[in-house]
């Protein structure tokens, strides 16, 4: 039996199935007797004294100063405290709940309270407190979670959610691989991951009944995390075949990491950058183990994810500049908010459109929208004091879009004059991602310090086809002749000018692609971190003369297929 | 009684990890050490408290405390609450 999952540190691993438990985080509903109370109190102090324990165990074998470390010590010190120990009991007492009730209620008014706190790290706590809370219920209902201490082998745990405290719990000399069956909120969970070299699939539906067969505990499992499947109870001849390209992997990997402080330059010396594409600031972090020459797309959506309402200036102003100081002179690129009826946010009501995709997006939004556009402008301008920033606009068409957002900047600048606060040059780009964006660019152009061809929504808006829906994966070739003409134009019409033409989108992870790419002249190329080393070594084979005669060899292929042939046979 | 006003400077004001470290001090003065922000009064050794303040960048912070070794741990906290980050 094999169940696919999405890959999000990559490697191949085997070991004996371990499933985690999940919370048990059920309500008590009863109201006591004040008979009980005595013993729903003592139930209570049980709880915490074994959840604290279970925490204790986990903090042995982590060093002091990990940021891990620091933050089960702030749990525990939160479980121990009197204030809230006294609250709880006084609840139980006063109020006959039950424990589990009395830890629901005042975790969520505490929360509630962290939550309606203007600073975003201070309120990013609320979801830790609420999670700290459930966590306690589970206790209180008898469910230690982190029963692993008994691991007697190479193991793969699978768990329906791992917070980053709870990976920092795991006994990780005997876990080999872990998969997921959630498949948001845990980014943070997949960086660790790949920070410790532990293979990960996440969105893997491993509860889910094959036939007759069901995951149990102590099955023997290998874990593909680089295409992407788990099986349970592997053949000979799958065990056999994953075992090689393990083998492979690790040997790649390991001849990768001498790539990580080279510079990326062709054999006769092309200077391209590499960037990174990133979506929070821990991102950031990594970086310069990936070996990336910046960032050339930092989607500043994620900020409203799991926001109640929109971040402040002051809030963003902040993040953007902990990224200039993490990034430290490297390239940084922000893209302003790229949201639409087809992103669902708590903190923006957004209404329903029948084609969110062809809807008000990107910068359209922001143009309806020019409240929430200049507190993000502001922030922005206000960093740019500190470090350099491109600025780039998302879903551009015509020349007048950017007038408009010009007219917003200038009224920004302003403010921010008229409120004595100062601000810094930006530089000025949009994301190309349109067909009507490549046959307008030249009316663009005087506007602009860099552009950057988006080519995943490029592709879509060309094909017409929508990118998610599956029954269109024919209609939607990552590569074809409309897409290489649609970037050969915007070259030559960007070119004249001098500025640099970047390209952030999957087509640049395929390495033969990129090859091509960089032969046609772009000057940096965007890619999710985890592709850069790769992307590096492969680049850096042979001459720009090279890879302009590939180029123009694939400029010259017509048909679909054939391009795609020659493409995969051309390095 | 014994206090000092500091105003807090770390960027991301005093969240989990620094609060969490201030409380362990605390802990360590046998006299209770309380701090006044935002017109609210929290313990310096309840951290569940402590969050409650709202100790961002930029606020003004009362420390005070009675008893013995009062002056020392006023010092010691508003040290903290100045330099952790």
């Amino acid at each position: 039996m094999s169940i696919a999952g999405i890959v999000v540190s990559s490697g191949i691993a085997f070991g004996q199935s371990r499933i985690l438990k999940q919370h048990n985080t059920e309500l008590d509903y009863r109201v006591l007797a004040l008979e009980q109370i005595p013993a729903e109190q003592a139930k209570l102090t049980t709880a915490i004294a074994q959840f604290v324990t279970s925490l204790a165990i986990g903090l042995q074998g982590l060093s002091q100063n990990c940021e891990n470390y620091q933050l089960i010590e702030a749990d525990i010190l939160l479980l121990e405290d009197d204030e809230l120990i006294a609250q709880l009991q006084a609840s139980i007492a006063e109020q006959q709940f039950t424990a589990s009730v009395a830890v629901q209620r005042i975790f969520t008014q505490h929360a509630d309270q962290l939550r309606a706190m203007e600073d975003i790290y201070l309120a990013d706590r609320a979801q830790d407190i609420a999670c700290l809370g459930s966590r306690l219920i589970s206790a209180i209902n008898g469910n230690i979670k982190h029963d692993l201490q008994d691991l007697h082998g190479p193991t793969i745990l699978f768990a329906y959610d791992l917070t980053p405290a709870e990976f920092a719990t795991l006994p990780l000399d005997k876990i080999n691989g872990i998969v997921l069956k959630t498949g948001g909120l845990t980014s943070h969970t997949a960086i660790l991951a790949r920070g410790a070299g532990i293979p990960a699939l996440l969105s893997c539906d491993f509860d889910l009944i094959k036939g007759n067969e069901t995951l149990k505990d102590d099955q023997a499992v290998a874990l593909d995390a680089l295409s992407g499947n788990v099986h349970i109870k592997p053949d000979s001849e799958i065990l056999a075949q994953l075992r090689q390209l393990g083998k492979d992997d690790t040997l790649r990997k390991a001849q990768l990491l001498k790539y990580k402080n080279r510079p990326m330059v062709t054999k006769d010396s092309h200077r391209v950058a590499l960037l990174a594409n990133v979506g929070c600031l821990s991102e950031i972090g990594h970086l310069s183990d990936a070996g990336a020459d910046g960032i050339g797309l930092f989607r500043t959506e994620f900020m409203l994810m799991n926001a109640s309402e929109m971040p402040t200036e002051e809030v963003q102003y902040r993040l953007y500049c902990d990224a200039l100081q993490l990034l430290d002179g490297k390239i940084f690129t922000i893209r302003t908010l790229d949201i639409g009826a087809d992103k669902e946010l708590p903190c923006l009501s957004m209404p329903a459109e029948d084609n969110p995709a062809l809807g008000v997006r990107g910068a359209r939004y922001s143009l309806a929208h020019p409240e929430l556009l200049k507190v993000q402008l502001k922030a922005v301008l206000r960093a740019a004091n500190h470090g350099q920033i491109r600025l780039m606009f998302p879903m551009i068409n015509q020349v007048e879009e950017l007038d408009k957002l010009f007219d917003i900047i200038e009224e920004c600048k302003t403010e921010l004059v008229d409120e004595e606060r100062g601000y810094g040059d930006l530089s000025y780009g949009i994301v190309i991602e349109t067909p009507a964006a490549v046959l307008n660019l030249a009316s663009m152009l005087p506007r602009l310090d860099f552009i950057s061809i988006g080519t995943n929504d490029l592709t879509q808006y060309t094909m017409a086809a929508d990118r998610t829906n599956p029954a269109l994966t024919k209609a939607y070739p990552s590569l074809s002749p409309a897409i290489l003409t649609l970037i050969k134009m915007t070259i030559d019409t960007a070119k004249p000018a001098g500025i640099p033409i970047s390209l952030c989108g999957e087509l640049a992870t395929n390495l033969n692609v990129a090859a091509i790419l960089v032969g046609m002249g772009l000057d940096e190329l965007s890619v999710s971190p985890s592709s850069l080393l790769e992307l590096k070594s492969s680049l850096c084979n042979h001459t720009l003369a090279t890879y302009q005669k590939w180029s123009q060899q694939a400029l010259s292929i017509q048909r679909l297929d054939e391009l795609n042939d020659y493409v995969s046979h051309c390095y | 009684m014994y206090e000092k006003s500091v105003t807090i400077t770390a960027t991301h004001g005093i969240h989990t990890r620094p609060a969490a470290l201030l409380v362990k001090e605390a802990k360590t003065y046998t006299c209770d050490v309380l701090v006044e922000c935002n017109g609210k009064q929290a313990s310096a050794k309840s951290l569940f408290k402590l969050q409650t303040l709202g100790l961002y960048n930029g606020v003004t912070v009362r420390v005070f405390a009675e008893g013995a070794e009062a002056e020392q741990a006023v010092e010691r906290v508003s040290e903290l609450l100045v330099t952790l980050s």
